[in-house]
């Protein structure tokens, strides 16, 4: 299963888009008819996250001449004080990170601080995800099951799904929640991991293609 | 599920908690994070130094944790067995022949294999506080929601960390208030207020004196009070009764129109009787 592209919004929301200019204005002048503009304004009114599946319908248009439009959207915006971000199959439209403390003082919102044991946690999650939780306790060499909880009560983490393992242990990865209270447009956005743990990181999840997170053996068991 | 954000929670469970050490032991949440904290703390590099060095100083801070983390005791006492592991095979005059490098390949150097966590716990321990500093620089992103930018707007957007509102500001506030208002008026005295038919009635002779005709309302305009619309109402109606005027309306609501008869203003004084 892929999970990474479709679970957690970690891919770019069309994969090329740089490029995507000159193809999207051709697209444009097809008989599907949902400008970049029109999508904006659609993500305006909604004033919450809209599926994909919904753009699609509210325009009679298929799914990847949204994902086109969506892209177009998400790179013209990249200089404007809104942001595009996406989980998974969801978009929503979000102020910028700049912009962050005069809103936060607007309305009155503090920053979110947690715990340096949830901080770790999350960080686990956030990185890794999907992930279980006992690859988390692996790594924190802890028992975790309160600090997860904690942190999915309060929607930083969410359940994805189960893994197809032994017990079908849940499965944990971040939303939109922790996009946002974190300031982050995407995934991508991550602080850099330790260059070292990232690079095993990256093997790691390139041979989860196969057998997702149930590396039982993989995650706190360094060779 | 219950809410596990609560300390009641981890009474819930039922067993000594890992959560009872949220009970807060300062940053130590588990025996990784010890162990680095003391390496740190002695300012040496997790990727060289000794783990067998560690194992008394670990043991002692061990033997310091209090007691309600006990429920995480497990956790720590692996990681003491693991540094307890090392150091004794650190003592050991190593055995340079070939079975040694078959068991080395079997089993895994304990020291490395611990290094290894540790730089891994760290990487992740190090993240999450990078993207702490990350929130708090950037505060968050937003969503639209109406309720908070109208609520927002409703406070006056007023920023949620300025110091209260002094309560002199609001006592000057009223004061100038006060100020504003105009001095009350003094109650109204109460007179005995005589309103007669007769003069009314007089009013009306008066003014059908001069013009022929005479419109009720134009009569009344400008009188705002009702007992003196209402006594010249009914002294046109004795005037009607007299037969010194008669009156019509061409619609209700509409102009009532009076007009002297003949018999107008006969000097008789009967009016004033009814007054």
């Amino acid at each position: 299963m892929n999970g990474r592209e479709t679970q957690n919004g970690h891919e770019p929301l069309n994969g090329d888009y740089p490029e995507a200019g000159p193809s999207a204005s051709a697209a444009s002048t097809e008989t599907a008819d949902l400008t970049e503009a029109q999508l904006e304004a659609l993500l305006f009114v909604a004033e919450r996250p809209l599926s994909r599946r919904e753009i699609a319908a509210a325009a009679g248009l298929d799914r990847a001449s949204v994902d086109a439009r969506l892209g177009d959207l998400e790179v013209s915006l990249r200089a404007r004080g809104i942001r595009l971000i996406a989980d998974g199959d969801r978009v929503e439209l979000v102020t910028a990170p700049e912009a962050g403390a005069l809103i936060a003082r607007y309305v009155g919102s503090e920053a979110v601080r947690l715990s340096p044991a949830s901080l770790e946690t999350l960080a686990i999650i956030a990185y890794r995800q999907p992930v279980t939780k006992a690859a988390i306790e692996r790594i924190r060499g802890v028992d975790s099951d309160y600090t997860v909880r904690t942190l999915v009560h309060r929607r930083l983490a969410t359940e994805l799904g189960r893994a197809e393992a032994p017990g079908r242990p849940i499965l944990y990865g971040t939303g939109f929640d922790f996009l946002e209270r974190f300031g982050l447009i995407s995934l991508d956005d991550l602080p850099a991991l330790d260059s070292e743990v990232a690079g095993r990181l990256e093997v790691e999840t390139g041979r989860r293609g196969s057998d997702d997170s149930l590396d039982l053996d993989g995650d706190g068991q360094l060779d | 599920m219950s809410n596990s954000s609560t300390a009641t929670v981890v009474i819930d469970r039922g067993r000594a908690p890992e959560g009872s050490t949220h009970v807060r032991l300062e940053e130590f949440d588990g025996p990784l994070g010890l162990l680095l904290a003391l390496i740190e703390a002695r300012r040496l590099d997790v990727l060289t130094v000794p783990l067998a060095a560690l194992a008394d100083a670990y043991l002692d801070a061990l033997a310091s944790l209090p007691g309600e983390r006990i429920g995480n005791l497990s956790a720590f006492v692996a990681i003491a067995s693991q540094l307890i592991l090392i150091k004794s095979r650190a003592m050991l005059p190593r055995r340079q022949e070939a079975p040694s490098e078959d068991l080395a390949e079997d089993a895994p150097d304990p020291e490395a294999e611990l290094r290894a966590r540790l730089v891994l716990y760290r990487a992740y321990r190090d993240a999450g506080v990078s993207l702490q500093a990350h929130a708090l620089a950037t505060v968050g992103l937003f969503r639209r929601e109406p309720s908070t930018a109208q609520a927002a707007g409703l406070a006056g957007a007023r920023p949620a960390d300025l110091e209260p509102v002094p309560v002199t500001m609001l006592a000057g506030a009223l004061g100038s208030l006060v100020q504003l208002a105009p001095p009350p008026e003094p109650p109204p005295e109460i007179v005995p207020r005589v309103v007669t038919i007769a003069e009314r009635a007089a009013i009306i002779r008066e003014a059908l004196q001069g013009a022929g005709v005479l419109v009720l309302q134009d009569l009344l305009r400008g009188v705002r009070d009702r007992v003196v619309v209402a006594v010249t109402f009914l002294a046109m109606l004795e005037l009607v009764k007299r037969r010194e005027i008669v009156v019509e309306q061409a619609e209700p609501w509409g102009p009532i129109h009076a007009r002297p008869t003949p018999s107008f203003g006969t000097p008789r004084a009967e009016v004033e009787e009814l007054g």
